[in-house]
């Protein structure tokens, strides 16, 4: 008895060409290229350049804000705080979702309170954290958390609530106990949308950072924003902007390539 | 060998949803003897998978009783493996993460459930495709991995859900010939649910054709060919053609009178 026919020829050789790769970076990035020529003409021209600095200017204020480490503690305050708050919400939005879709009374006492927080633009709430929890770090992780909670929990929710009947099935029949169906089939099982859920929030968790530290923190990238703006210095106003940009793209990107990386499965 | 005997009485399955009750199962008997291979087949929405799932344990009776060597079932259990039409693989266990899964929560040891599942990988011609995952597989290696995740922890019935429906002809032939080879070697009772008449009178020592719903027992057709000769001698035979006849008219009394709605 053999399956030799039946067995899928070039199941590894599906490695992208290098000149596949080089052409879908340059047709990725001529859009930002395109922007930044614009930016550059338009500057000092139609608008002055007091308000709109040049992208060199600029590329210059960032590269001296690097250098001469003068943004970096802010840097690292503000990705800490992006850091615990998503952490905390990975944690309580799978456990949330995951509780409401395969418990109906967790459901009953847990969307209505989805429901009323979803609405509200998370900055909205930034007086009402400084008024519990001060000024400061605690605030801004908390913003990051509410604000990244909702993609979180609604991904796993959605997902553990479509888990394929036959796969708990095939756990029961082998003589797992029901008890450890949640843990054991449907969290893995649940696991892609889990991860799509934390993608989305990952953006979020910057906006809802930079929201939070621009009223409520006296560090932090989204505080030196404000504070470079405050005092008329707009090139490094921009120059900061462009560095949290920057470090939000690089957070999905390296997420998305650890992603690949690692789990083989999905 | 004595095991493995199942026992069908009166079985009735009721749907309720919204208020709205529909009879999926009336009145059913049946009883399957260890050892034996028997198909079902039935008019589609007859309740063939229904009545594999309550066997299974995975639903409820509504009334009468499942008996497998005459305890009443209560609920999946390790003595009835079922294999799904889509595989069910865990997507997050390679091959042999999937085959060792059984003996993983029976609590058999590292080493000892790796040579069992090897030895069932082995048979079912997965050697070298241990380590990769569900998906980079296709779906006729899918549904040997799930063949072999069933007999891994030996259960004493196979409760079989058009396991080969998805596939294509070539590679559904060679794997119902190569489930012949299991099921005479390993001694398993067999329950088969397809569509196929072919198929079912060609695996099977007998074929249970059902009525169009709700479904019951309609009737049963003993399939007496010396099943040691090549493929091509059975089915050409005179005897196995007036048997699938005999199957073919009786499960179209039940489709006709669909057919013309």
């Amino acid at each position: 008895m053999s399956y030799a026919d039946f067995r899928l020829d070039g199941l590894e050789e599906s490695v992208p060409e290098p000149v596949q790769r080089i052409a879908w970076f340059v047709f990725e990035w001529i859009p930002l290229a395109i922007l930044v020529g614009v930016w550059e003409l338009m500057s000092g021209t139609v608008v002055p350049s007091v308000v709109l600095p040049s992208p060199f200017e600029v590329g210059a204020a960032v590269w001296e804000l690097l250098v001469t480490g003068d943004v970096l503690p802010h840097l690292q305050i503000s990705l800490y705080r992006v850091g615990v708050g998503l952490a905390l919400s990975i944690v309580v939005g799978v456990l949330l979702g995951v509780g409401m879709a395969r418990s109906q009374p967790v459901e009953n006492v847990f969307e209505v309170f989805l429901a009323l927080i979803y609405p509200i633009p998370k900055a909205a709430l930034v007086p009402l954290a400084i008024l519990w929890l001060g000024v400061g770090t605690e605030t801004a992780i908390l913003i990051v958390f509410l604000a990244c909670l909702l993609p979180i929990v609604l991904n796993s929710y959605n997902a553990a609530q479509d888990v394929d009947q036959n796969l708990i099935w095939s756990a029961q029949m082998m003589g797992m106990p029901s008890w450890k169906i949640p843990l054991k089939v449907v969290i893995p099982a649940t696991f892609p949308s889990i991860l799509t859920g934390i993608r989305q929030a990952i953006p979020i968790a910057f906006i809802a950072l930079v929201s939070a530290e621009l009223i409520a923190s006296n560090e932090g990238v989204g505080f030196e924003i404000l504070r470079y703006g405050e005092v008329g210095a707009y090139t490094l106003m921009f120059a900061v902007l462009v560095i949290i940009s920057a470090a939000a793209f690089f957070a999905v990107r390296g997420y998305e390539w650890a992603e690949r990386r690692l789990i083989r499965w999905t | 060998m004595v095991e493995g005997h199942v026992t069908i009485s009166n079985l009735e399955k009721v749907y309720e949803s919204g208020g709205e009750r529909t009879k999926a199962i009336d009145d059913l008997s049946l009883e399957v003897p260890s050892g034996e291979f028997l198909s079902v087949v039935g008019p589609s929405g007859c309740g063939k998978s229904t009545l594999l799932y309550l066997i299974a344990g995975f639903l409820d009776e509504s009334a009468g009783t499942i008996a497998v060597d005459d305890v009443p079932i209560d609920g999946p259990g390790t003595d009835r493996g079922v294999v799904f039409q889509d595989y069910a693989l865990f997507p997050w266990r390679t091959v042999m993460g999937n085959v060792t899964y059984g003996l993983e929560q029976k609590g058999v040891d590292k080493k000892e459930r790796q040579d069992t599942a090897q030895k069932f990988i082995n048979m079912m011609d997965l050697d070298g495709f241990e380590d990769k995952y569900p998906k980079e597989l296709s779906g006729g290696m899918k549904q040997r991995v799930a063949l072999a995740r069933t007999l891994a922890y030996d259960p004493k019935i196979l409760l079989m859900d058009e396991p080969f429906g998805a596939l294509d002809q070539p590679l559904r032939e060679a794997l119902q010939d190569h489930l012949l080879d299991i099921w005479r070697d390993l001694e398993k009772t067999v329950i088969f649910i397809t569509h196929d008449v072919e198929e079912a009178v060609y695996l099977s020592e007998r074929v249970m054709i059902m009525t169009r719903h709700p479904g019951t027992k309609k009737t049963a057709v003993e399939i007496d060919v010396d099943r040691t000769q090549p493929r091509e001698d059975i089915i050409m035979s005179d005897e196995y053609t007036a048997m699938k006849n005999d199957v073919w008219q009786s499960l179209r009394e039940e489709t006709k009178p669909q057919a013309q709605l």
